[in-house]
């Protein structure tokens, strides 16, 4: 496999537009991408919570289909694991 | 005084502040270090912890603060104070409070692993401090939903060319939410859709008027039709109104300004005899059409409408903000006039009106001495406490290296410092009209500046009305949304009913409801400003205590919030006394007002006791940290 390329900021004149850009998106529509992602990775982790609650002790699914499903989970049970444990607040329901 | 030096003393403060004074904190105190990993490296989800450029993280930081706020509170200080006081604290506010709450609000919570200012608060101070904090969020989003509110509620009656637009905002709202998320449409053709569509609208409201032989506006079609819908609304209850109260401070958007002999015509929202600002039924009206586009707001999916409308306000607030900012540079420079043939760079407000220091002659007269009152009336643009809730759960945790904390956090402030002056600079050279009108009669002389005459004041006036009604309208929607989502998790635990967000939602509406209808705009306004500031002090004190519990030096952020502390108790009781001399005790009052008056002092006292119960917890953290050393951490690097 080839190494993945290190991403290098464009410098100059194409530097300044590419940072402009970037300013509008952050004014325009980043907060749309960032609630996308949200409802994205809440219905991923009902998705996980149903297919692996066993890992948190809640056997909604057999550990057939389970095991069955896991290499395609594996990806996203760190996220997942981080996530559900992570201590939250009204804040966090807030922004 | 002119819009040239406005914009000179703009970029020698943000300069001076960023480069002698916020570079040298972030070099020495915080000790900024991009080897050090990051929340959004360390916890990364790719959702909320995220490692985010920094250009991005300054655009979506910036967003987040400047709402409505740096434009209400120029304008409504400036009217009672003059423009150089405000001019002054917006300086001095935002180069040694504003970045510095901004910025280590970000940072703390950096350090801290990217939690929440209320979860280091519970760490750090009491565990109390978190819950009283809560509460202290729940009145404020209501004091906040009720300023802004009142003053949308009162310009959509009081000016018939401004409702289209806002109609329009909302359908090309919900139009956008179905081309973008259900169409697949592309964004560029969907925004230039929408927002060519929602400006076209504005510009209708004011279309086709003309001035009769009395110099009075006669209506276009448009806004023809809503002075009809208003006065066949006005007509259920014979022309009379459903309440009248007095506005001792004279900063109510309905009371019309002194004509030529010095005295108040009097209008159909007021009467000039009795001095009673009159709530008629078609305040009402667009009182519950704002209540009705916040439930949408508020209980929708966010991408169906809240998004949307933010998304076209950004737009209609950029272009506003962008040919207004054109005309405060060129304007001087190029010598144009107004239709009265008035230098449009020159400004025509007084420098410095009466500092209120004195005690009010007459009786059930209003007190506002210039402090600490200008210091709430003013808050975003120089200091905000909702700056360090978003900086905290927002930003921190997309905050891709630590030495990216100063160009956002600091960096948006200085933005909302700018967007805070071109807004006092909007008002200032108007001169004329009360509260938005001054802000929209001066953004139109600036676009007709900035356009080199290309578009005429009157849709000037027409964007500048507009672009306010949106910024506040997104922001009230939303404000709704998180009052909801608020009351849900403080009280649903113990009422099961609040859990249901139709219930919460109109729960937190009819207490906004009660409290605008009751209570003097102004007093709301510097209500909301005491509690925003209070909270900033608060995110101050956390920020001086962890400084402490660090054994680094507090004092950049321990004397501001010293500052910020006292001057915002202080403006809470004299906010409350006023409410109490000019309506409570007021024997020419009754009913509601006076029920409204009381449910405010109530809920001064309460934030008073709230914010004594924190500085008390803060003072005992802050003394503990000081008898203890700090163990030492290992600092964790990227790979």
């Amino acid at each position: 496999m080839s190494e993945k390329k290190k991403y290098v900021r464009p410098s100059g004149l194409k530097g300044l537009w590419h940072g402009f850009k970037e300013t509008i998106y952050g004014m325009s529509a980043h907060d749309m991408s960032r609630a996308a992602l949200r409802t994205r990775a809440s219905m991923e982790h009902l998705f996980i919570l149903i297919t692996m609650g066993d890992l948190l002790g809640i056997p909604i699914l057999p550990p057939y289909y389970s095991l069955r499903l896991l290499p395609h989970v594996v990806p996203q049970i760190a996220t997942w694991k981080r996530r559900m444990l992570r201590e939250k607040d009204v804040s966090d329901a807030m922004f | 005084m002119n819009t040239l030096w406005i914009v000179v003393i703009a970029t020698v403060v943000i300069y001076l502040a960023y480069n002698f004074y916020a570079r040298r904190i972030d070099r020495d105190i915080i000790k900024a270090d991009a080897k050090r990993a990051t929340p959004a490296k360390m916890y990364m989800d790719g959702v909320d912890f995220m490692p985010t450029s920094k250009n991005v993280l300054y655009g979506y930081h910036f967003k987040s603060i400047a709402a409505a706020g740096p434009i209400v509170g120029p304008i409504t200080a400036a009217n009672l104070w003059g423009w150089f006081p405000c001019l002054l604290w917006l300086v001095i506010g935002v180069s040694f409070i504003g970045w510095v709450s901004d910025y280590s609000a970000i940072m703390v919570s950096v350090r801290n692993d990217g939690n929440s200012l209320s979860a280091i608060s519970h760490k750090l101070i009491a565990p109390r401090t978190r819950t009283i904090l809560f509460i202290f969020i729940f009145f404020y989003l209501m004091l906040l939903a009720g300023a802004f509110v009142g003053i949308l509620a009162a310009i959509l009656s009081a000016r018939p060319d401004v409702p289209f637009g806002i109609i329009m905002l909302a359908l090309m709202g919900l139009l956008a939410g179905q081309m973008m998320y259900r169409w697949k449409m592309n964004l560029i053709l969907v925004t230039v859709i929408v927002v060519a569509v929602t400006l076209g609208a504005m510009a209708l409201g004011p279309w086709g008027q003309t001035k009769n032989e009395k110099g009075a506006v006669v209506p276009g079609p448009v806004a023809a039709a809503v002075v009809s819908l208003n006065a066949s609304i006005d007509n259920l209850n014979a022309k009379r109104p459903i309440l009248s109260l007095e506005d001792p401070t004279y900063a109510d958007p309905r009371i019309p300004l002194p004509g030529a002999d010095g005295k108040r015509p009097t209008t159909p929202a007021y009467d000039s005899a009795t001095k009673q600002i009159r709530t008629l039924p078609n305040y009402l009206l667009w009182m519950v059409f704002l209540f009705a586009f916040s439930y949408c707001g508020a209980n929708m999916p966010i991408w169906r409408f809240a998004q949307p409308v933010n998304y076209i306000g950004f737009w209609v607030m950029l272009i506003t903000i962008v040919l207004s900012a054109i005309g405060a540079l060129v304007a001087p420079l190029t010598g144009v006039t107004d239709a009265a043939g008035k230098a449009i760079g020159a400004f025509a407000l007084t420098a410095v009106k009466d500092l209120g220091f004195a005690a009010p002659a007459k009786p059930f007269t209003a007190w506002q001495p210039l402090w600490p009152m200008l210091f709430v009336t003013i808050a975003c643009g120089a200091i905000s406490g909702w700056h360090a809730l978003v900086g905290s759960v927002g930003t921190a945790r997309q905050l891709e290296y630590e030495t990216d904390g100063l160009p956002v956090g600091g960096g948006s402030m200085f933005g909302e410092y700018t967007l805070a002056l071109l807004s006092l600079v909007a008002v200032s050279i108007a001169g004329v009209g009360g509260g938005g009108g001054r802000f929209a009669a001066g953004v139109g002389k600036l676009i007709y500046a900035g356009t080199f005459k290309g578009i005429p004041e009157v849709f000037g006036t027409a964007l500048g009305f507009g672009a306010f009604v949106v910024i506040v309208l997104t922001v009230t929607q939303l404000v709704f949304r998180v009052m909801r989502v608020t009351l849900t998790e403080w009280a649903g635990e113990a009422i099961p009913l609040v859990r249901n967000m139709h219930v919460s939602s109109i729960i937190s509406m009819v207490l906004t409801l009660a409290l605008v209808l009751t209570g003097t705009w102004v007093y709301l306004w510097q209500m909301f400003g005491a509690s925003n500031q209070l909270m900033a002090a608060l995110s101050l004190l956390v920020v001086t205590v962890w400084l402490k519990s660090e054994k680094r030096n507090p004092s950049y952020a321990l004397y501001p919030m010293l500052f910020m502390y006292v001057t915002t108790l202080f403006a809470t009781a004299v906010t409350a006394r006023n409410l109490y001399v000019t309506i409570a005790s007021n024997p020419a009052m009754s009913g509601l007002p006076v029920a409204g008056a009381w449910a405010m002092i109530v809920l001064a006292v309460l934030l008073i006791i709230a914010a004594l119960f924190i500085g008390w917890d803060g003072l005992k953290a802050y003394q503990k940290y000081s008898a203890t050393p700090a163990a030492p951490k290992p600092a964790i690097t990227t790979a």
